[in-house]
């Protein structure tokens, strides 16, 4: 709307700003207000399954294992790319375009690193969704959060196309912001997911 | 406010107050309680009930009083007398609710307590459910199975409630308690049956397209009739023993079919008595309608209400036995 | 709908884009893009269907079932939203073109088409809103009946048990996420942003789509009468694990849940950040009418809430679809985990059902009581009271079902509490009223029909709430005598509150006022005729969701499917004044109901862009009876505050 401002009758009135939060962070965090139930409806599906039921099974169900040193490593991955986007932010921030895009680039690889071995994983794990409710709840729990690492890849690509076209300066990189929020939200709900099926 | 006012608004209270209650005499609200445990709810059913009246008739008597009162004359453009609100009532009116409720609260926690105990040695009675039908085991050294509740008058008993599918709900309204059985959890109920006489138990959980017809027959007996009961269950043998007459019952057919020898009067299915074989065997028709229901859906009859499952549940011998049973039950032809 | 629907189109703004020629017309937003699309789309979701289950070895490759869900239920849809041009602008966004100045050629409405296309203006998406709820209120209610007819007499007549079922849930999952819950929204999304002293909602775009989500929901939730097996037969609660074994029609509603609880979260989104962020200056919190204080707690229920209704939901969509085992049993599911999730949403979503209704009752109570809303700030803290408590409760679902026996106490205790501060807001209620000079406007009998009838299903849940009488009167008749006196006699109560309040702001038009009252009577006999009986049908032993019923009960269900078709006739009423005030009711004039509240200080209806500057607000909402009092004060080309001789 802020094309507006040089004519007032020329569509709507600027909406007068009654908050300090912009607008649009603030619907993330909402947003990720939101996701964060959704995990939470995921991980009491699993709190029932494996600590309420009175004859819960073995966790995990034999015969079956799981990759915990890989997926650390996998989480240690994740968890690097936050660093990699805040440095992005920062960059802009500063108007150092190189460091946006740099930084943007290997939140992606870094991203899409995380999904390719987790891919891989659910090739090689040898169990399926149906073994047990065990297998349900695993894939449950790692396909929501892939799922959603996959949304934040998306919003990074956005990203970085338009980093690469210039869209953004000092003073207007939303765009880098926003999905940024989102990455780092992606990363937490990890760390959380690993925990609690991997190492619990 | 002046005292006139007050007066009438009174009025108008005390007269909603009246009304209400009549309603609440006059309408027979509960079924006649037959259990220790109806009674106990009803009584909080009705220590619930007089606060909502006067709760109600509060506000039924503000409200008829502004209708009546503070109708806006015609043409009067002008705006009430700008009153904000007065702590005083805002607090008021936020402690008696507070109050009342704890009071129904409180009663409510003891009557849940004492309708949830049975006391030391109550008659353990387990209710297995199943789309669409209800089974009963009672105990004793001799596995008693039944598609029939028969409970002793005045004893505590104490059900357990199982599910071989989905969710079922054990009720039988003058008993007033109430259970879903759960496939994984066992629940448990007690009942202590007052009076004698014939109930149902109505399942209450939507559990698919026989839910509306998933009942049993209760019957409260005295002491003597109910060990009479079991001895001659017990007597017709268990039913992993060839007697169809007691697996009929067993396997909860008498809970659906009427038939004759079997003195079951139920009108789910069709009655039994003289079956139409549509010109084949008897026998093998029958076989075929309680091994694969569907194979043949009687006229008149729904599809799949029947459980499909007494091909497995049944043994070979269980399921000559039965057929057999019904065979020689058939009148005519 | 007409064009005096909305404003003529003011010089200066943009006029839409020239309609497309040819070709053009099949490339270019609107439904014939979507009537291509939305095959495609389902194209390619069948497509990866097949190329995952060949790749992955699954038999059979073509599994109805997953080509359902995927295909005709995520990505049809997506496709057809594409079509009619929900995500154009944002696909500009991602394919990095700078973004077009946006030119508002999908804002405002100046033909019934408008009504038709995306449209970005708050007002015309509430009407959108309100006109399609509506529509599925009648097919909810049309549903009703015809299960009335069949209840009429014991036995069966006219349908076998699973399609009565299944009408049973239709109507219920109409009513309730098609009608109930969008329509506040519908309304909100009018009020709110004018209420605010807001050109618009804080994200036009998203307001957009989340309208479009709902016809979406509405039709998938039709469509399960087509699917093999018929409808969704589960209740509206669809309890696991009898619904992954039910019919196909069960993924109808399991998906459809999906894309209307979508829609619910991104209105509230788009309500809070318009709240916080797009208030006129001078309007702080405490100076904000109760309407958007009702929606703002309301949509925080719906952002914290709705993701479990959408988890159960998946949960048992793939116990059927994927053969997971969130609740088989014998692979160590646990069933009852369905319920605690699902009703985590259910029971704040009975509020998120009633919130919105308190608001529009304080609107009405103050304005045509011509007083101050009686304490102002509990009124508004009570509904935060209602939020916060509203969580703790829902395990009074489950009282029956199994519960962790020490959890019922607890439970019953927070949902008597509850009580309170619902009492404070009907007190204070009564109070407004008291010694104010009140106009019995077709609003307000609704107001004072609501609070009566609500009052009667609050104190009904406190019943239920109560262990050992909702041991007794859990899944009969009872429950269903609760559900309507506090969602028809509550809910629908305020929403025809409403309607009939801003339908002048709306449509620039006057209701017939005696048909208005004519509705109100008729509604408000048929109503308790058809409702009031329930109670005691169910405690004598009338269970609920049965098609067939012993016969003692023959003679009050008689009763009370006749009352149920005088209720639906009276509906016919509502629709035949709306229909006809809106083509030729008397002009309205900008302020007819003489209220101080933003929305009544523009024209009827308003500017498209609503007001030409911010305005200032000055005090309280509600000042009414305050010599000099203002809320706000407008510059520019806005109708002036002084109010026009009434419409009669
Ligand atoms: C608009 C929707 C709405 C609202 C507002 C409510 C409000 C309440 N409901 Fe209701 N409820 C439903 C919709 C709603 N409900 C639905 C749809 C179901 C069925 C779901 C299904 O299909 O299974 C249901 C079921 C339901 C149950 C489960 C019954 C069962 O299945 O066994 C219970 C049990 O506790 C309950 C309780 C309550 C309580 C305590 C309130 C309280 O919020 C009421 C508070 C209000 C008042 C009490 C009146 C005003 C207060 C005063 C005048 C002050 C003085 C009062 C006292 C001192 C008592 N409701
Ligand atoms: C806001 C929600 C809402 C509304 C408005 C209604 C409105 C009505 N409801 Fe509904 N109902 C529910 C929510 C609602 N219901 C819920 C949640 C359940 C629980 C379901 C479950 O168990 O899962 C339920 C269940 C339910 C049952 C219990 C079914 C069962 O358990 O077996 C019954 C039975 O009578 C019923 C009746 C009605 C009737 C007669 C209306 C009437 O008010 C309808 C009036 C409106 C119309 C009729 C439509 C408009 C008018 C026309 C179409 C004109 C032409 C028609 C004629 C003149 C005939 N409802
Ligand atoms: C839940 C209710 C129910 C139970 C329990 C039940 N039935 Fe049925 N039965 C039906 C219904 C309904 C039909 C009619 C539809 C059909 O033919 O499948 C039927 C049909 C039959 C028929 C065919 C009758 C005809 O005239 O076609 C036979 C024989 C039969 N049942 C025997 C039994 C036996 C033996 C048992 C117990 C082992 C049993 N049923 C248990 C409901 C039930
Ligand atoms: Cu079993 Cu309903
Ligand atoms: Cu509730």
């Amino acid at each position: 709307m802020s094309a507006h401002a040089d004519a007032p009758h020329h569509g709507p009135p600027i909406a007068n700003q009654s908050s300090r939060i912009d607008a649009s962070v603030l619907g993330m965090f909402l947003f990720i207000a939101s996701e964060a139930m959704l995990f939470g409806a995921f991980f009491t599906a699993y709190f029932f399954v494996r600590v309420v039921n009175p004859d819960a099974q073995p966790w995990p169900l034999p015969p079956f294992h799981l990759p915990v040193f890989v997926a650390g490593v996998n989480t240690t991955i994740l968890v690097t790319s936050s660093f990699t986007m805040h440095w992005a932010l920062q960059s802009i921030k500063r108007g150092n375009r190189n460091g946006l895009k740099a930084g943007l680039v290997l939140t992606l690889l870094m991203g899409l690193a995380f999904l390719l071995t987790q891919m891989l994983e659910y090739a090689r794990i040898g169990f399926n969704p149906g073994d047990g409710a065990f297998g349900t709840i695993f894939f449950g729990l790692t396909g929501l959060h892939g799922a959603h690492v996959f949304i934040g890849l998306t919003l990074l690509s956005v990203a970085t196309v338009r980093a690469f076209r210039g869209h953004f300066t000092p003073e207007h990189h939303h765009g880098v912001e926003i999905p940024g929020i989102y990455w780092h939200f992606v990363d937490v709900m990890w760390i959380v997911v690993y925990a609690t099926i991997y190492l619990l | 406010m002046r005292r006139g006012s007050i007066v009438r608004i009174t009025i108008y209270g005390v007269l909603a107050g009246i009304a209400a209650s009549l309603v609440a005499v006059l309408v027979p609200w509960l079924p006649t309680s037959a259990s220790e445990e109806m009674d106990r709810i009803e009584f909080a059913f009705w220590f619930t009930t007089v606060i909502c009246i006067g709760v109600f008739s509060v506000v039924a008597a503000a409200i008829i009083y502004s209708i009546l009162n503070f109708r806006v004359q015609p043409e009067d453009e002008s705006d009430g007398p700008p009153i904000h609100g007065h702590t005083g009532l805002e607090i008021v009116w936020t402690a008696i609710p507070a109050v009342l409720v704890t009071a129904i609260a409180i009663v409510s926690a003891i009557v849940l307590a004492r309708n949830d105990d049975a006391g030391p040695n109550p008659i353990r009675i387990a209710v297995t459910a199943q789309q669409f039908a209800w089974k009963f085991e009672y105990p004793g050294d001799k596995k008693v199975v039944s598609g029939e509740l028969v409970l002793p008058v005045d004893k505590p008993v104490k059900l357990t409630l199982h599910s071989l599918d989905v969710i079922h709900s054990f009720w039988v309204p003058e008993f007033g308690q109430k259970s879903d059985a759960v496939p994984g959890v066992e629940t448990t109920l007690v009942i202590t049956p007052t009076k004698k006489g014939k109930y149902r138990v109505i399942c209450t959980e939507l559990c698919g397209l026989g839910h509306s017809t998933m009942r049993a027959p209760v019957r409260v007996v005295d002491q003597a009739t109910y060990e009479k009961f079991l001895a001659d269950k017990a007597g017709a043998g268990a039913p992993d023993e060839t007697s169809g007459k007691s697996i009929f019952t067993a396997a909860g057919c008498s809970g659906c079919h009427a038939f004759a020898p079997a003195g079951s009067d139920a009108e789910v299915g069709p009655k039994l008595d003289n079956v139409d074989p549509r010109g084949r065997p008897v026998d093998e028709f029958l076989r075929e309608s309680i091994e694969n229901p569907n194979a043949f859906v009687e006229p008149g009859f729904q599809p799949d209400v029947m459980p499909s499952t007494y091909a497995k549940t049944l043994t070979g011998k269980q399921l000559d036995a039965l057929v057999q049973y019904l065979v020689d039950g058939q009148k005519g032809s | 709908m007409t064009d005096v629907a909305h404003a003529a189109p003011e010089a200066h703004h943009h006029a839409p884009a020239p309609p497309r020629r040819g070709i053009k017309r099949l490339t270019g937003p609107g439904f014939l893009r979507a009537a291509w699309m939305a095959p495609l789309f389902w194209a390619l979701g069948t497509g990866l269907v097949l190329f995952f289950r060949w790749l992955g070895h699954y038999e059979p490759t073509a599994d109805w079932t997953v080509i359902t869900v995927v295909g005709f239920l995520t990505t049809a849809p997506i496709g057809f939203l594409a079509g009619i041009g929900a995500f154009d602008y944002w696909l500009y966004y991602i394919a990095g073109r700078p973004t077009r100045v946006d030119d508002h050629a999908s804002h405002g409405a100046f033909s019934w088409r408008d009504y038709f296309k995306v449209n970005t203006d708050h007002k015309v998406i509430g009407v959108q809103y309100l006109v399609t709820t509506f529509f599925f209120f009648t097919v909810g209610g049309g549903l009703a009946m015809l299960f009335r007819a069949e209840l009429a007499n014991p036995d069966m007549q006219y349908v076998d048990t699973q399609t009565f079922n299944g009408l049973v849930s239709e109507h219920a999952a109409l009513m309730i996420f098609l009608f109930i819950i969008p329509a506040f929204a519908g309304l909100a999304n009018f009020a709110v942003p004018l209420m605010l002293g807001a050109p618009d909602m804080a994200f036009p775009r998203l307001n957009a789509l989340s309208y479009w989500l709902l016809p979406v929901a509405g039709l998938m939730f039709l469509a399960a009468f087509l699917a093999p097996g018929g409808a969704f037969a589960t209740g509206w609660t669809s309890y696991a694990p009898l619904a992954s074994e039910q019919p196909l029609g069960q993924v109808f509603f399991n998906m459809g849940v999906q894309w209307a609880g979508a829609s619910s979260i991104m209105t509230a989104l788009n309500f809070l950040v318009t709240i916080i962020t797009m208030r006129a200056p001078g309007m702080t919190f405490w100076r904000m009418p109760l309407l958007v204080w009702a929606n703002f707690t309301t949509s925080l229920l719906v952002v914290i809430a709705t993701p479990f209704i959408a988890g159960s939901q998946f949960f048992v969509m793939f116990d059927r679809v994927m053969h997971t085992n969130f609740f088989h049993v014998a692979e160590g599911g646990y069933v009852l985990g369905y319920q605690h999730i699902f009703w985590f949403y259910s029971h704040p979503a009975v509020y998120i059902m009633m919130l919105p209704g308190f608001g529009i009752i304080s609107e009405v109570m103050a304005v045509f009581s011509r007083k101050p809303i009686f304490g102002y700030r509990l009124m508004a803290l009570s509904l935060m009271g209602i939020l916060v408590l509203g969580f703790s409760v829902w395990a009074h679902h489950m009282f029956v079902a199994g519960l962790a026996p020490w959890l019922r106490v607890p439970m019953m205790v927070t949902s008597m509490i509850i009580a309170v501060p619902t009492g404070i807001k009907i007190f204070s209620w009564l109070a407004t009223m008291w010694e104010g000079k009140l106009h019995f406007r077709t609003p307000m009998l609704f107001a004072l029909g609501f609070i009566s009838m609500f009052v009667l299903g609050g104190l009904s849940g406190i019943f239920l709430a109560s262990v050992p009488i909702d041991i007794a009167a859990s899944d009969t008749y009872f429950i269903v005598a609760h559900i309507h006196y506090v969602l028809f006699g509550g809910s629908v109560f305020t929403i025809f509150a409403g309607i009939y309040y801003w339908f002048p702001k709306m449509t620039g038009r006057m209701y017939s006022e005696r048909l208005g009252k004519l509705h109100f009577w008729l509604t408000f006999i048929g109503f308790n005729g058809t409702f009031f009986p329930m109670h005691w049908i169910g405690l004598q032993g009338m269970p609920r969701r049965v098609a067939d019923y012993s016969a003692e009960f023959g003679n009050w269900n008689l009763v009370i499917s006749m009352f149920s078709f005088l209720l639906g006739a009276s509906t016919i009423v509502f629709f035949y004044n709306v229909i006809v005030s809106w083509h030729r009711g008397p002009i309205a004039p900008s302020n007819p109901w003489r209220a101080m509240t933003l929305e009544w200080q523009v024209t009827s209806p308003p500017p498209v862009f609503n007001f030409d500057e911010i305005p200032q607000v000055v005090g309280g909402p509600y000042e009414y009876g305050v010599p000099g009092a203002k809320h706000a004060v407008l510059r520019g080309g806005a109708a002036t505050v002084h109010e026009e001789e009434v419409v009669h």
